[in-house]
């Protein structure tokens, strides 16, 4: 009963929130200014996490894959579909639901508390659809661009390993990222990855959106956000991996 | 001017507002008074519709907000400028961006015109200097004037403030109240002021709403209140010693 209940609220809210903003101008500012703030604020913490799983991954699959009876170019082939299918996509959209949605969340959730929102509706403004439409559009759309520096940084971390260390060879490594490569597998991370942007995104402003109380509850709301983003990409993933690769 | 006629309001099986009826003019500082928890709060969201009544009317200037569809009331929201208990200021804005904020969303207006505007309504509440200032580095008093120019930037037709000097020194509270009371003159705006500071009602209370527990127990002007044939009311009033002793000195 109470499920029925929050899905209607969300839904109640969505649809408020994807109206025809009251001003395209101020609409357009906001949005530029999300895309900066989630986009360019996420791009070092993505950059240094690709490089790291991306080389850990790597030495995992020289320890896994050390035998003569597989080729040479398996460790950089998997290192590539590991990155590419699941970690590129899935995983780094788990970190930014902790970096993005509470911070959605929490800025929402305080103006809330401080009664900034209402100041919007009594003005007549659709506060749903200015504030959160604009961080919903922006996050969609920088998440496919931080997924694909995600795999070029994650491949280049294992290429670093081969280089550094020696525990694989180069031409091997390189000659395995390329091996019977598919450009679907790059398709598909982005269909999820635009997927889970916006169940981040929308979920984490749905939590902001309706916090009651004070500081405390903002805290709790940021939490709750987070964690109920993260258990619904998760189960996306198995979703749309059964619709689009099996 | 707006009318109420028997307003109702409930949370949950408890009532909260009972029957009230009231009117509240134009061009005048129209005050609700009461006891912290009587209800003030919630009968000024109800007039402005951030809560629905369960019964009753509320008639701006002849129109019926309860029978307002989304649209409508979208309508006369723009007509509204409400100054909130803690300003409400947009943190993530200047001070002159949350001037502008109202002007930018509805007025259609170039640039040029509406920065021209917020910095009339900013000298209006004497804070030109603090255009470019973010909320978080002016003060409580300077936050609650800009509010006011936030509030009267779109030339609202009524206007509502809901305590609007609570946390402020008694200087500084004259000061606001002399502001909202000016303005209401100056633009003929239906203003409504929630408090329950006893130093504004003597200085700004044209028409006093008195609200005990949810219900009107009395309505009429500041030289009346201390003759008020109500109980309730003189409690109220004479709960601060300076107020008894200024009746013993009228008498
Ligand atoms: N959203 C709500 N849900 C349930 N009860 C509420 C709600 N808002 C107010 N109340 C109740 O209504 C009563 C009146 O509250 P209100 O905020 O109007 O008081 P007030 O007169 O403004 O007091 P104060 O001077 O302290 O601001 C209180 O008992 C409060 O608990
Ligand atoms: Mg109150």
């Amino acid at each position: 009963m109470k499920f029925i209940q929050l899905v209607g609220k969300y839904g109640y809210l969505i649809y408020k929130t994807f109206a025809k903003p009251d001003s395209w101008r101020m609409f357009f500012r906001q949005y530029i200014r999300e895309m900066e703030k989630q986009g360019i604020g996420s791009l070092a913490i993505t950059i240094i996490i690709s490089i790291f799983i991306g080389s850990a991954i790597t030495m995992q699959m020289v320890l896994n894959t050390d035998s003569p009876l597989l080729p040479k170019y398996v460790t950089g082939l998997t290192t590539r579909e590991t990155i590419l299918l699941e970690f590129s996509s899935t995983i780094l959209c788990l970190i930014l639901a902790g970096k993005v949605g509470s911070n959605i969340a929490s800025e929402i959730g305080t103006m809330r508390i401080t009664e900034q929102i209402d100041a919007m509706d009594i003005m007549g403004v659709n506060s749903a659809n200015y504030l959160i439409l604009p961080r919903i559009t922006a996050f969609v759309t920088v998440v496919p661009f931080l997924v694909m520096f995600s795999m070029f940084f994650g491949i280049l971390g294992g290429y670093l390993v081969a280089s550094m260390t020696g525990i694989i060879a180069v031409d091997d490594y390189v000659y395995g990222i390329q091996y019977t490569f598919k450009p679907f597998y790059i398709v598909y991370s982005l269909v999820k990855s635009v997927i889970f942007a916006y169940i981040i995104s929308s979920v984490s402003a749905f939590y902001g959106y309706y916090v009651k109380g004070g500081a405390l509850e903002v805290g709790k709301a940021s939490t709750d956000a987070v964690v109920k983003s993260s258990i619904l990409v998760l189960l996306f993933n198995v979703i749309l991996t059964d619709l689009l690769l099996m | 001017m707006i009318e109420v006629q028997n307003i109702s309001k409930s949370f949950n099986g408890v009532e909260v507002l009972h029957n009230i009826s009231a009117v509240f003019e134009s061009g005048k500082t129209n005050l609700i008074i009461g006891q912290s928890g009587s209800g003030k709060t919630v009968l000024m969201k109800s007039i402005i519709a951030l809560h629905r009544v369960d019964s009753g009317q509320i008639l701006y200037d002849g129109r019926n907000v309860p029978d307002m569809r989304r649209k409508e009331l979208k309508k006369l929201r723009r007509e509204i400028g409400m100054l909130f208990q803690g300003s409400a200021l947009f943190d993530s804005l200047t001070v002159g961006e949350n001037v502008m904020y109202p002007l930018e969303m509805f007025s259609g207006k170039e640039k040029d015109e509406i920065i021209e505007r917020a910095k009339f309504c900013l000298e209006r509440v004497e804070l030109t200097r603090a255009f470019d200032l973010y909320p978080s580095e002016i003060s409580g008093g300077m936050q609650k004037r800009a509010a006011i120019a936030r509030a009267i930037a779109l030339n609202p037709k009524y206007l509502f403030c809901d305590e609007p000097n609570s946390g402020l020194d008694p200087k500084t509270s004259l000061v606001i109240d002399q502001l909202i009371s000016e303005i209401t003159r100056e633009f003929n705006i239906t203003t409504i002021v929630n408090t329950h500071d006893m130093n504004s009602v003597m200085e700004i209370g044209e028409n006093i709403v008195f609200i005990y527990k949810g219900n009107k127990a009395w309505q009429g002007s500041k030289e009346q209140i201390y003759d008020a044939d109500c109980q309730e009311l003189n409690d109220f009033v004479f709960a601060s010693d300076l107020f008894k002793k200024v009746k013993a000195v009228c008498k």
